[in-house]
């Protein structure tokens, strides 16, 4: 119990500080204090907001019932749902199929075997749910069928009635016109009513034909609830049976062991024949058999080729924001403490700044690329590269290439103004009476910028930093959309490009998920603005 | 020699303090400032706002440019600020992102650079422990009191071991306990280390109780010494006795006095009114006669 009263305020204190207020309500009726006004908190700040999202996932399922695009209906919460886990199986998929890759020895062996064993199993139920789907949509069509047919029928009645109504006022107009004399306005002017009146005629039962027409067309348009679920059932079938497919690939013929072992019995073959030839034949089988030396180097250490999953995409783009983020805070905090300190120099960069701070990330971005590409001309022979791609501690995971550094550096540039704005206004806003101190004290420049001036700045400095942040993360999306940089954007485009039946409901999710992770990111920042905010108490914690 | 040097350890000649005004001429705040301090001297300004008290603190200080004249402090000119004239501020002025104990190691790590770490430490937890602070060291400004924030701002002063103390309005801003507890703080410290020290005050008791001489400054603009006061009570001070000395009052009220008839000269005050605005003047006038025919 007292263990309880010692860690409550810890607790409270926690989250206060990461900025999870709407929590501490909840703990503090655990403790009791006050119930009435923390249940009072707790529906302001709990239920309300769960009641908010219950009402936006109602409103969003409506809507997405009534917007019909080419792309197909707007996804409904269910479908992103469905798309998520689709997103989610394809990447434990991606996990399986690369160990399936590394396997060697017996292991490999009995997991093939536990493979088809499980392919056994799964292709009588791909059949059987081809079958289950041929059998709804005959089911279902002739139901389809037995609707139509009435309207069919009335179609063809109510045309053929107006064909036969059509043609004899035709033929009674011929007769009038024949009828008429020159100069006989009244006559002209009966022939020209009648000619109106059979226009409006025809196109009034054009109308209804076209009405009926539609009905069934309407009707045909349906879609039956179970040929989408039999559909549903079948393809998931179907996924699983390719997955496994492939898995066995992955498992024989793609198999890095299999592939070392089938290039080792091949090179002592080739020498075999080596050692009969002589003169230019000797000499280009020998040349023949170094190569291969060489890619068997290669194929030895190789890693699984596979698709990127939506998670190391995801992985690869928080890389990309912070990397740029640093090297934008990098080049705003020295620039702004400088023109914090000193007028002139703010005046000197202030064109700069304003001219170049509106400019937008779709702009920066081909100039990047060109730029970046320049300086990387062809990755693989750059020593940075290499390094990166090998060697450097987990970068070498994220395949960095110019298209990386170009999206990065648009971050930078435009992600740097905020703190650059910012940590100028802190410098320049120190607290005067603080200068006087260090004037008495006769503090040396050094001393004074890093014990008086940055400090006193750092909590400007750091609400800037958190801008720059949330401003690089939305610019990266599109960086990476444009730049074709592996991660968020790219899936987007890769999305949009697709046109699977699923990809508008996979662009949902990303929705959800570049907002949950900005909203993260955020948090992370407010936690540091909190720590070197010296008014908050951040040495208590 | 020496006693030249003692007696004019301070030597404030001709000063002058010039701001120009939004057309551009110059307007003079104080003129003609002379002030000569003994070595070991405590000092307090007193005079009516705007008077230009801070002005010849800080310019003392150094923090201030002066527009003509002089200042010499133990035989040099000074030019600009200097750890040998230390300054406590009015608003306390500590760095929030530091404790009491790095407030202070900041200027003690400055001024004796040489020093190793031990002793810079012995200084600092010495001049904290004066001010009564050994316990609070640790202390971060906003866990602090305000009167326990300018106890550091007095520590941080004295750490520097100065030849001058200047307080700028220091307890301006304090209850009037506090403001007591620390008047005793300074008290007793320059009865220690024999500072030569300048106050500037608003508070007439203040004025009187803590300095050796009481220098009242004319109303600016072209402010200048208007009259200075000898204040003869023994060292160290003991409040009781001070304030229930009768010369206290008779101080207390020439102080008065003299501001109360600068703010006539200002025309701001009618004669009629004094009367009114300090209830115990008649007091003070008896205990004065008191004192002159004793005297006799």
């Amino acid at each position: 119990m007292n263990f309880l009263k010692t860690i409550k305020y810890p607790i409270l204190k926690g989250i206060d500080f990461s900025g999870l207020t709407f929590l501490s309500p909840v703990v503090r009726l655990c403790y009791g204090e006050e119930p009435a006004v923390q249940i009072k908190k707790i529906v302001q700040w709990i239920i309300i907001p769960i009641i908010a999202i219950l009402i936006f996932i109602f409103a969003w399922n409506q809507a997405s019932d009534n917007i019909h695009t080419k792309s197909g209906r707007l996804p409904s919460p269910k479908e992103t749902l469905l798309a998520y886990s689709a997103i989610d199986t394809f990447a434990e998929y991606e996990a399986l199929k690369e160990e399936a890759y590394l396997m060697s020895g017996n292991e490999r062996i009995s997991e093939l075997e536990v493979t088809e064993k499980l392919i056994a199993a799964i292709e009588p139920i791909v059949e059987s749910t081809t079958e289950a789907v041929k059998t709804t949509k005959a089911a279902y069509a002739e139901k389809i069928e037995a609707r139509i047919a009435p309207l069919d029928e009335e179609r063809k009645k109510t045309d053929a009635a107006f064909k036969e109504a059509q043609a004899s006022r035709k033929a009674a107009l011929a007769e009038m016109s024949e009828a008429l004399t020159p100069g006989d306005t009244a006559a002209y002017e009966a022939f020209l009513a009648a000619v109106k009146d059979d226009v409006s005629k025809t196109d009034e039962e054009k109308d209804k034909v076209r009405a009926l027409k539609s009905e069934i067309d309407d009707i045909r348009d349906e879609k039956s609830k179970d040929v989408a679920k039999a559909l549903y059932a079948q393809t998931q079938a179907a996924e699983e049976l390719q997955f496994l497919q492939k898995k066995v690939d992955q498992l024989t013929r793609d198999n890095r062991s299999e592939k070392v072992a089938s290039a080792k019995v091949e090179m002592s073959e080739e020498f075999a024949t080596l050692t009969t030839l002589t003169g230019a034949d000797a000499f280009k089988t020998a040349r023949g058999i170094a190569k291969d030396e060489a890619r068997l180097v290669k194929t030895e250490t190789s890693d699984y080729a596979g698709a990127k999953t939506l998670w190391y995409q995801t992985r690869r783009s928080i890389l990309c924001v912070f990397t740029g983020f640093l090297l934008g805070s990098a080049i705003a905090i020295p620039i702004g403490i400088l023109c914090g300190l000193n007028s002139t120099f703010m005046a000197a960069m202030t064109p700069f700044v304003a001219i170049f701070k509106p400019v937008s990330p779709i702009v920066w971005l081909p100039i990047c690329l060109i730029i970046a590409s320049a300086y990387v001309p062809a990755p693989e022979d750059s020593t940075l590269m290499n390094w990166m791609w090998e060697d450097a501690w987990f970068l070498k995971n994220y395949d960095i290439n110019p298209a990386f550094i170009a999206s990065a550096c648009t971050v930078a540039l435009c992600s740097l103004w905020a703190t650059l704005a910012n940590t100028a206004l802190g410098v320049a806003s120190i607290d005067k009476d603080h200068m006087n101190v260090a004037r008495v004290l006769k503090l040396g420049f050094w001393s004074r910028l890093f014990k008086i001036v940055i400090p006193s700045a750092l909590p400007l400095i750091f609400a800037g930093l958190r801008i720059s942040l949330g401003v690089g993360w939305m610019v990266l999306i599109a960086a990476e959309l444009l730049s074709s940089s592996e991660g968020i954007g790219k899936f987007v485009w890769d999305q949009f490009n697709n046109g699977a039946s699923d990809s508008f409901a996979k662009m949902v999710v990303v929705v959800f998920i570049v907002g949950f992770i900005g909203l993260l990111l955020d948090r992370i920042m407010i936690v540091f603005q909190r720590l070197v905010s010296f008014e908050g108490g951040a040495a208590g914690v | 020699m020496s006693s030249h040097e003692n007696t004019r350890f301070v030597e404030i000649s001709n000063l002058v303090k010039e701001y120009p005004n939004p057309y551009g001429e110059d307007f003079r705040v104080v003129e003609d400032f002379n002030l000569n301090i003994r070595q070991g001297e405590f000092i307090s300004l007193i005079g009516h706002s705007g008077c230009g008290k801070s002005t010849i603190l800080t310019m003392l200080a150094g923090l201030n440019e002066i527009s003509d004249g002089g200042i010499i402090v133990g035989n040099k000119e000074i030019d600009g600020p200097g750890p040998d004239r230390a300054v406590v501020f009015q608003a306390p002025c500590l760095m929030p992102w530091m404790t009491a104990y790095g407030n202070v190691m900041l200027g003690v790590k400055n001024i004796y650079p040489h020093a190793d770490k031990a002793t810079q430490k012995q200084i600092v937890e010495h001049a904290l422990s004066v001010v009564g602070l050994g316990d609070a060291m640790k202390k971060y400004p906003r866990e602090m009191s305000g009167g326990m924030q300018q106890r550091v701002g007095i520590a941080r002063a004295i750490a520097l071991q100065p030849r001058v103390l200047l307080l700028d309005e220091p307890f301006g801003r304090l209850d009037s306990l506090t403001r007591m507890e620390l008047q005793d703080v300074i008290i007793d410290i320059l009865a220690r280390e024999k500072l030569t020290a300048m106050i500037v005050t608003h508070d007439v008791d203040e004025a009187v109780f803590m300095a050796d001489r009481c220098v009242m400054m004319s109303n600016g603009p072209k402010a200048g010494v208007g009259e200075i006061m000898e204040i003869d009570f023994p060292r160290p001070r003991d409040r009781k006795e001070v304030f229930s000395d009768p010369a206290f009052f008779s101080y207390r009220e020439h102080l008065l006095a003299f501001l109360e008839q600068r703010a006539h000269l200002k025309g701001e005050t009618r004669i009629h009114n004094r009367k009114n605005l300090m209830g115990f003047c008649g007091l003070g006038e008896k205990k004065k006669d008191n004192q002159a025919h004793s005297a006799a």
